[in-house]
This record gives structure tokens, sequence and C-alpha cells, in this order.
């Protein structure tokens, strides 16, 4: 599955970050940086992934 | 047996209407005793179901978990443009902010709102937030005895958010009042909305007389003004978002920094346990948020039928979005009546969720952080007096905390 930012809505909150270190990160700019995009259904990452989603406090992050 | 079919009719009727009826309370939630002690009364209201129609306040209350979450998500469905407020007049005024809005509107003010807001903007304030708590608590730990709630959670807040938006004088001693009458209006007519209006309109009245010139240069508020004169934000949202940054920027940070201070001097073995991991920090306020939202319940309307659980809530009611109920559901938190930061409830309601989410979640974040982290290096334990909590339409504050004694970490 693939991680789906919606940029505009993102306001660099972080929390992601902190569930999903490996997948993603927030730049020198506070922006938020998607350095995996395609995770695999059932592995580490794909639960990292719904983590971070889970956790976006502004729904920003989506999975398709 | 002409009987026994009648029977049998009978019975499916009453399954049918089991299935498909509203639970109804006669439960007040805006009742003296309900805002003093509401996790009892919310505990009632869950397990009548997800939804509970509430007569007494004319809503449907949305009780657990999922459904307050999904609701929040869902701002098609459950909309803040219809008013987020239990009272017309309080719709009313709210209306065409962001607070009570939907998208697209919505997404432009939101963004106005949040350009100064966002970690992003506030990331050099980080390391002036800290000192300041550091500088505070140490006065107070060996001052020994004050009043928590005024010495931190009313003191610290408004010195952030004046510095911020860059306001002095008089106006200042006001401020406090001023927020807590804000949220208060957002409840039902009663006694306290009434009395809490010509407060409220107060605030709003300074807000929309307020310029730039009575606003520090260099501080967030003054650059607002200039945003709307080079037009970037909205004409005449210039006011409207310097009122949001004092209603909600005051008064639930110092509700929120309040249940720090009580529920850290009632529990100091929690307290030792950030002591002796500081990455604790972060799950410390997630479950003081939790525990005691600030936010008891907040306002929507269906824009449609929605149907949960078979129950019917129909278009055009107002819902009672019930975060501090959600936040002690049975179904998503273990033994969810008790306070233990290790839990680390990232998913808590508190803050909202989705496109109305907190927006000064970030500086709130800063300063409850700072405050956590000055307690946890500074204090072993408060030895404290009895709480005051006076009733309050929809914040759960404390009102007073005396603090007897220090013991220092």
């Amino acid at each position: 599955m693939r991680i789906v930012l919606d940029r505009p809505r993102c306001e660099g909150h972080g929390l992601c970050e902190e569930a999903a270190a490996a997948l993603m990160h927030l730049d020198h700019d506070g922006e938020l940086v998607l350095d995996v995009e395609q995770v695999e259904d059932g592995t580490p990452q794909a639960a990292a992934a719904q983590a971070a989603v889970r956790v976006c406090p502004v729904a920003a992050l989506s999975l398709a | 047996m002409r009987w026994m079919r009648l029977v049998d009719d009978l019975v499916a009727n009453y399954v049918y209407a089991m299935k498909s009826e509203m639970p109804v309370s006669d439960v007040d939630l805006f009742d003296d005793a309900v805002l003093l002690d509401p996790y009892p009364t919310y505990a009632e209201l869950r397990g009548l179901g997800p939804v509970v129609r509430l007569p007494a306040n004319e809503v449907y209350a949305l009780t657990r978990y999922d459904v307050v979450r999904g609701a929040l998500a869902d701002w098609e469905t459950f909309s803040s443009a219809g008013g987020v407020g239990f009272n017309p007049a309080v719709n009313e005024a709210l209306a065409g902010t962001s607070l009570a809005s939907d998208p697209p509107v919505h997404t432009q003010l939101r963004a106005a709102l949040t350009e100064n807001l966002s970690p992003r903007a506030l990331r050099g304030l980080k390391g002036r937030i800290e000192a300041k708590a550091d500088a505070l608590v140490a006065d107070l730990v060996s001052q020994g005895s004050f009043d928590a709630i005024d010495a931190i959670a009313r003191a610290f807040p408004l010195e952030v958010v004046a510095d911020l938006i860059g306001f002095t004088g008089a106006v200042r001693a006001d401020m406090l009042a001023w927020g807590k009458a804000a949220n208060q209006v957002i409840g039902p007519l009663n006694q306290r909305t009434a009395e809490s209006f010509p407060i409220a309109g107060a605030l709003y009245e300074w807000c929309a007389n307020v310029t730039q010139d009575d606003l520090a240069p260099d501080s967030v508020g003054h650059g607002v003004f200039l945003a709307e004169r080079r037009g970037s934000i909205p004409p005449g949202s210039a006011g409207p978002i310097i009122h949001q940054f004092l209603a909600a920027g005051v008064e639930n940070t110092v509700s929120a920094l309040g249940n720090i201070l009580t529920l850290f001097a009632a529990h100091p073995d929690q307290l030792a346990l950030v002591r002796e991991d500081p990455a604790l920090v972060p799950a410390a306020f997630n479950e003081v948020l939790r525990f005691w939202a600030p936010i008891n319940v907040w306002g929507r309307v269906t824009t449609k039928d929605v149907e949960i659980d078979g129950a019917v809530i129909p278009a055009g009611a107002r819902v009672a979005v019930m975060l501090g109920s959600g936040n002690r559901d049975e179904r998503h938190y273990d033994d969810p009546d008790t306070f233990s930061i290790v839990r680390n409830p990232v998913d808590h309601l508190s803050l909202g969720y989705g496109v109305h989410g907190c927006a000064g979640q970030g500086l709130a974040r800063l300063e409850a952080h700072a405050v956590i982290d000055a307690l946890a290096r500074r204090v072993g334990r408060l030895v404290v007096g009895p709480e005051t909590r006076v009733p309050h339409n929809i914040t759960r504050s404390v009102d007073a905390l005396p603090v007897l004694e220090v013991i220092p970490a």
C-alpha cells in the first residue's frame, strides 16, 4: 500500500515521525518528507505506516 | 393457534424496536453535579449506547470512543458550520469563524490561523518557553507555599500568549476572565452562560477594535495585521484570529496546566517515572489530556440522517461530541479510570481530530512539556490541600490548588 500525504493539511506536528521514523521525517524547514511511500502489507513497515496515519492530529496522512 | 402468532409478532416487533430505538436519558450534561464529577454519568451514558438522545439538552450525545473519533473525522456529515455551541446566540456570534465553518471556507481561515501557530512557526520559541517554565518552577520550589493554579497554570500561558500576540498593559488582567467566559457561553442558555455573555462580549469587542498599533512590533499579533493588510489573509480576519489566540490559547492551556499540577500532586509516583525517564514527558501530557479532557463536550450539526448501531440521528440535529467520555471508554482503553502515563494514549480525543483538530496544539505541547519537565526535575512531591472546582459548562479545570509544601526532587 501507499502512504499518501495531504500536503496543504499537514501542519508539521511531527507525531507521525515519532511513530514511524524509518518512513518519514520533518526537514530543516519543518516540512514533512516521506522517505518511503510504498510499504508491503503485513510487514512491520506497514504497521508503522498505520500508526503514523492514526496519530496525525489533523488527518493529513492516509493509506491507499 | 392465532394467539401464538400474535405473541411471535409482538416479540418480533419488540426486538425490532429494541434494535432501532434510540436510547434516551434524562441526564443534563450541564448540571452542576455532572460537571463537577462527570465520569460516572458518562459511563452510564456509554452503557446505554454509542449515541443517546438527551431531551434536557436537545442533543444527540456521542458517548463512545469510536463514534466520537468517527464524527470528528467526518466533517461532511458532522458539520461545524451549523454551530459548535449549544445556544443560538453563541452560534450566531461564531458564524463564519474557523471554529464554526466547514471546508472549503474553513480551509483558508485555518491556514491564516495556523500560519503563526504551527510547530514550524513556533520552533524559535521552544528554548524561551522552556527557560521560562524552569525559572518559574525553580522560584516556586524555593517559596514552598503558593496556589498552583494562580502561580503556574494561569501565570504561564498568560505570559506566553501575551508575549506572542504582543499585547501589554491593563488588558492582560482581563484575559483570564475573558477566556473563561468565551468557553462558558458555548454551553446551553443556563445561568452560567447568561452571566458570561457580557464578559465574552467584552473580549469580542476588544478583538474587533484592536489595531496593529496596540500590539508590540515583531509580535505574531502584529504580523497577523500586516498579513491582512498585504492581502495574504482575508479582509477582516485579523480580529477573529486574535480572538482565538486569546480565548483558546489562554483558557484551555490554563485548564490543561492546572490538570497537570493537580494530577501529579495526587500521583507523585507518576511524576517519579518522568524523572527517571524524561522521554516520558509527551506520554505524561497525553495521559493528563486523556484522563481530564480540558474540554468535555463540543457541538456539531448533522447534514443528513446518520445511522449508528441501528439508531438514526436525523438530519439537522445538534450533536454533543463527548470528548471526555470517549477518553474513558473501556472499549478502547484498558482500565480507563486509572491515571497511568506509561499507556501513552497518543490517540486521545481531547484536542479533537481532523480538520478542526486544535489549532494551537503545537504551542500547548511546548508549554505543557516544559512545565512537566521542570516539575519532574525539581519537584519530588507537592503537598497540597483540597482542590477547588467551580462548575463550568465546557471546561474541566481546577480553580484553586493550595500547595502547602514542596518536597524537592
